[in-house]
This record gives C-alpha cells, structure tokens and sequence, in this order.
C-alpha cells in the first residue's frame, strides 16, 4: 500500500499492472496493416478472452447482426476497432481482482462504471459516433477513481459517499480526501498502458474537455461527461438539481429537449440489466425513470411545503412582531401620559394663573427625563422645580416619575428650597442604581412680592433677567442629587423686580443651530432679551420656534417666571 | 468612542476618548466597573473626550460611587476642557478627584 498523499505525485510504479493479453490486443490493432486472420490468432491465444468477446458480440444488447461462433468470426463480424475495444472493456474489468481493494464493493462499482458505459452508448446516435467506442468511453472514463482507492486503500470506506455524489460533488469530494482526481490518475494510467489515444484523452479530459486533438475527441468527451449526469440522475442523493443539470448538458452539448433526454434517460435505466449480462457484470434491481421522477416531485413538495411552512411561520413572526410593537406603542403613549401629568396644564394653570409662571417640555424620545412643575402653597407662594435626569429612555423616565412625586409630597411640608433638596438627595442616593443622577433647582416664589428661593442641585444656572440691569447667572453651587449621601445646599434668594427668572435644560443650550454651533448660554440670553416683552406663554413658543429647525438632541425644557406676568395677567385672582 | 485599559504602579489606568454618550457610555461603564470589581484603584483618564452627556457621566458616578463603597482610590485624570466644562456647570468637580496627569496622581 502507498502511503497517503503519494497519489498527487503519482509514478508509473504505483499503478496497478497492465493487463497484458488486452494490452497485446490494443497494440496489435494500433497497426493498420495487420490482417483479420492474425487478430483472430492472438484473440484466440487466449481462451477465457475468446469465450468473454464470443459472448459480449452474441449478447442481446450489443446485438449484431449475426452470431459469432469462433474468434476469427468475431473479428470478421465487429471489425478491429470494436474488438479492440471490446477486449479492453474485459481487460480492465479484469485488471482489478474483487478482492483487489478491502472494505470496497468492486461490484457497485462496476455498476456504476455500466451504467455510464449504457448512457454513453445511447447517446452515440445523437452523438453520431461510434456506439462501441462510446460505450468503451463510458465504462473507463473514471477507471482513474478505482486506481485512487487501491492505491489509497483506506479511503475504500469513503465509496457511498463517492457513489452519492453527483459528479461535481464527487470531484471535490475526491480533490479533498486524495488531493488529486480521477482523471489526473485515470489520465496517467491510460498513458502507461499505452491505451488509444482517444480513450487517453476522454479519461484525462471529460471534466475538464481541455488538451484534445481531434473534434471527434471533443465531442467524444462531452458525450463522457453528459453520460456521468445521466447515470448520476440514478445513484444521487439529491436527485433534482442533477436532473436539471443533465437536461441542461444535454441541451447544450446535444441540443435535446428535456422530453428527449428523458427518453434517454429512460432508455439507460432499460438497458443496464441487458448490458450487465453481456459485460458479465452482476446488476442490482434497477430503478426507472419514472421512481426517479417521482422521487424528485416529492422532494419538490416537500421543498414546497417547507417553504410554504417558513413563510407561514415568518408572517406569524411579523405578526407577533407587529402586534408586540402595537403594544410597547401603547405602553409607550399611556407611560407619556402619565408623565404629561406629571407635569402642569397650561390649560388649568395648576392654580396659579396669571402668576406669570409658565413651562414647556418636548421629549426627544418618548418618554423624557426632564420634568418641571409648580403648585401654590396654602400661603399664595408656588413652589417651582426644574430637573434633568441622567440618561435617556424609559429607566430616567422612571426615575423622573420618583422625583417629581417626591417635590410634591415633600414641598407641602418643607418651605425651605435648601432643606427639601437634602431630603430629596438622600432618597435618591439611597435608592438610585446606574450612578443616575438627577440636576435639579427647587425653590419657591411669592408673586406679591417677587421673592424668589431656590437651591441648585448640579444643575445649569438660572438666568435672571431684570429689567433694567444685565442678566444674571445664578450657577449651581453643589453636585446633583444622587451623587454623594452628604451634601449641604444652599438656599439663593433673590427678587424678581419686575424682572423675570428662566429655568432650562441642556436640551435647549446643545441645540445645535442650522449654522451648525450649539445655542449655548449666550445665544439663550440673545432670545431671551429678543423676545423679553411678550406675555410668557408667547415668549416660550417664540423660543422654541428659534430652534425649531436645530438639531434637538435632548429633552427640551423652559419654565420661567416673569414678576410682571402679575400686572399683565392677574386681573381678579391671585392663585390660591 | 474608544476605550483601552492599561495597568501602571499599581492601578488600573481607563483611557477614554471621542464621544461618550448615550450610545458609548454602557461601554465606558463596562470598562470602569471591571477594573473595580478587579479590585483595582482605578483612574480614569478623559483627555481625549471630545464630548460627554449626562449618562456619560453617569458611568463615571457610578465608578465613582462603587470605589468608596469598596474602599478603592478612584479619580479622574487630564480632563478635557469638553468634559471639564460639563462637570463643572454640575459642580462635580468638587465630588470627583481630579489629576492633571497619571504622574499627577501616582507620584
């Protein structure tokens, strides 16, 4: 046995030893002068060889003309080449004894090799080449594959998934388990056997139909190649690809419809067991044209009901998707909801109409992490907050809900804007995961008065605005609530004047511009002062149409609290 | 963003650069928590930070917060003027360390 790997560099020495009679045969027809009557002496040297040729040319499915009753007739009767081939057809069937190769069914291989040989002959008609030649071409033309498995005998397990293949599959196959292929090794072999040169190029040339010399050759070859289709349309795996690839093939090479390749096709499954006889091969049961067909036709429903299966099930999957994405959408709307509430009506005012207190909010996304709100105090002061949680999305949203609820609660018994926001920090460090935090001013207002307190938590500074004087910043002056458990705030107060206070959030100031530079502080103060003497609620949509066509990155935020909303707007009320 | 971690005298060194924003910052997270879970004192270095929102910063609370709860020197190292200007408007220069340098810091 050689060992593995050796066959990519094959020498004349690895080959399996030439059948010699056959051989003597080959070469004695190679000479165009010889005579019948010398033929038939060497034919006849050799009595098993007389006997196999007498009965292959007296067999039904080559059916000549007459019987032969001697070697000399056989000769007379097929003439020197179909002798010749004939006789090498039994010498390489012989060159291999069955036992050649451990573990190999030489038989199913044989098979195989026959039934190429039946495809090959039944297309010589269309073909218009000799039907011996043809059949010779079919059964040696992967003899190349057999010569790979006795010289790399433990690959003989390999053979069912050879013999599943179809031929392209099979040449891969054979690329990757020998590093080479059948009509490399099949190719060397009919060289050092000194084969005729048309049976040479066929085994070295049917993949590949490159280097031939005559036309005939050519079409010799891809008749070979066509003939491995067909045959694999019997012994395939998968069945239906290889059909439509023969019908193609024959279509091309042969200019066949499919009806007529089918007839071919049908005819090779006929002929096999015939064929077998007079080769003196053993054939299983065969399977016809039309098992074949009807196998594929199921592989085809079947193929069709998966498919029919996957698109149900893919729009059942959009449908769930869909449906889940309603939903979220409702959450979504209803958890929107909920935090608008949060949040003052313009539309009631939260009883502080004409106070001149006033806010808008715009998410970016559905839900936002800023808030503001304000509500009277029994005493007509309103406590006011403004705040931004960090991040975005639902987890702020949710925190934002935490926050707000607490000013609320918490305000009704804490005056002191310093004082509540330490409250608050406390609970939110206590609680809040993420590091999230939240920037915040709380503070209250009397708008009798104009006073203002407020403590800012991290937050951006306010801006006060008086009347007359340049406008002012009021800067945080401790971190965010949920930072660090033990922060101390400090209480600002202020009065108003007449003047007014804006809180915001870094959502307004990152506004990126159409120029395409951020609003910042100062382009803020620019509006601010711009649009300083319209009532509030028009300042603040004045404010937002500015940056309408910026780029809004974040949540947006204003409240303000303008000391002459009192004069303008609170005509017969003072709140509560 | 991009984010590396490198080791020096002791320390867990978090380089962050470019952008951290709501998309970046779960990974500038990861990679602070992990060197403190490591047990490692760990500092931050946000020189290259060319931008950094509110849960950018979050993640530096975070890292800031789980290092006093587990004792571990934390800080934060040649902050970019970007990222200065945001914790300053937050007065969170004055909750976290800051260092010029790594030099700064480690002596």
């Amino acid at each position: 046995m050689t060992e593995r790997g050796t066959l990519a560099n094959l020498k004349p020495t690895d080959l399996p030893a030439p059948p010699q009679e056959a051989i003597g045969i080959v070469r004695a027809c190679a000479h165009s002068d010889i005579t019948s009557k010398r033929l038939a002496e060497i034919v006849t040297h050799n009595a098993v060889l007389t006997a196999e040729l007498l009965r292959i040319v007296n067999s039904a499915f080559f059916g000549f003309r007459a019987k032969a009753t001697s070697a000399a007739h056989a000769v007379t009767l097929l003439g020197q080449r179909a002798l010749r081939n004939l006789a090498l057809c039994v010498a390489m069937r012989d060159a291999l004894r069955p036992d050649a190769i451990p573990g190999l069914d030489m038989a199913a291989y044989w098979e195989q090799a026959l039934r190429r040989a039946v495809a090959a002959r039944c297309l010589s008609q269309v073909a218009r080449l000799n039907g011996e030649d043809c059949f010779t071409a079919g059964l040696l033309q992967d003899f190349g594959l057999l010569v790979m498995l006795y010289i790399d005998q433990d690959r003989a397990g390999e053979w069912r998934r050879l013999a599943e293949a179809d031929p392209d599959e099979r040449y891969a196959l054979e690329q990757s388990l020998f590093q080479t292929t059948h009509d490399h090794v099949g190719g060397a072999l009919a060289v050092a056997w000194e084969l005729p040169p048309e049976l040479r190029q066929v085994m070295a040339a049917h993949h590949s139909l490159r280097d031939i010399d005559t036309a005939e050759t050519q079409v010799l070859c891809k008749l070979a190649q066509c003939a491995d289709w067909m045959a694999a349309v019997f012994t395939a795996a998968d069945k239906r690809p290889v059909i439509r690839r023969c019908h193609q093939l024959l279509q091309d090479y042969f200019g066949l419809t499919a009806e007529q390749s089918n007839d071919l096709l049908d005819e090779v499954a006929q002929g096999i067991g015939a064929a077998g006889t007079a080769m003196g091969l053993s054939v299983g049961a065969q399977i016809t044209l039309a098992d074949v067909l009807r196998e594929a036709n199921l592989q085809l429903v079947e193929d069709n009901l998966s498919y029919q299966e996957l698109t149900w099930r893919l729009e059942q999957a959009l449908a769930e998707r869909d449906r889940i994405a309603a939903e979220l959408n409702r959450e979504l709307e209803l958890a929107r909801e909920v935090q608008r509430s949060l949040m003052p009506r313009d539309s009631d005012g939260q009883g502080c109409s004409g106070a001149g207190i006033h806010g808008v909010n715009t998410a970016a996304r559905e839900l936002s992490g800023d808030f503001y709100d304000y509500f009277p105090t029994r005493n007509g002061q309103i406590h006011f907050c403004i705040a931004d949680v960090s991040g975005k999305g639902m987890n702020a949203a949710l925190l934002m809900a935490k926050v707000s609820s607490l000013f609320r609660c918490l305000a009704k018994n804490v005056a002191d804007p310093a004082a509540l926001l330490t409250m608050l920090n406390r609970e939110i460090v206590e609680t809040s995961v993420r590091g999230m935090f939240v920037t915040m001013i709380g503070g209250r207002y009397d708008p009798r008065t104009g006073q203002v307190w407020l403590a800012n938590a991290g937050h951006l500074p306010a801006l006060y605005m008086p009347t007359l004087a340049p406008m002012q910043e009021l800067p945080a002056d401790a971190p965010p609530l949920g930072v660090l458990a033990d922060v101390q705030f400090v209480t600002q107060e202020l009065n108003l004047a007449g003047g007014a206070l804006y809180l915001y959030t870094d959502g307004l100031i990152e506004a990126r511009m159409p120029s395409g530079d951020e609003l910042g502080i100062a382009g803020l103060k620019a509006l601010l002062r711009k649009h300083a003497d319209v009532p509030t609620v028009q300042r603040a949509r004045r404010l937002l149409d500015a940056v309408r066509d910026a780029e809004i990155r974040d949540d947006l935020t204003l409240l303000m609290i303008d000391s002459q909303g009192l004069s303008h707007d609170l005509s017969g009320s003072t709140g509560s | 963003m991009s984010g590396t971690v490198r080791q020096e005298g002791g320390y867990a060194i978090v380089c962050l650069d470019g952008e951290i924003d709501l998309h970046s910052s779960p990974e500038a997270r990861k990679l602070i928590l992990g060197c403190l879970q490591e047990g490692k004192p760990t500092l931050v270095d946000l020189a290259s930070v060319a931008y950094i929102d509110s849960s950018g910063v979050a993640s530096l609370v975070e890292g800031f917060q789980l290092a006093r709860q587990r004792r571990l020197d934390f800080g934060l190292v040649g902050v970019s003027p970007a990222a200065l200007n945001v914790l300053k408007l937050a007065r969170l220069d004055k909750v976290f360390p800051l260092y010029a340098s790594v030099r700064d810091r480690l002596g």
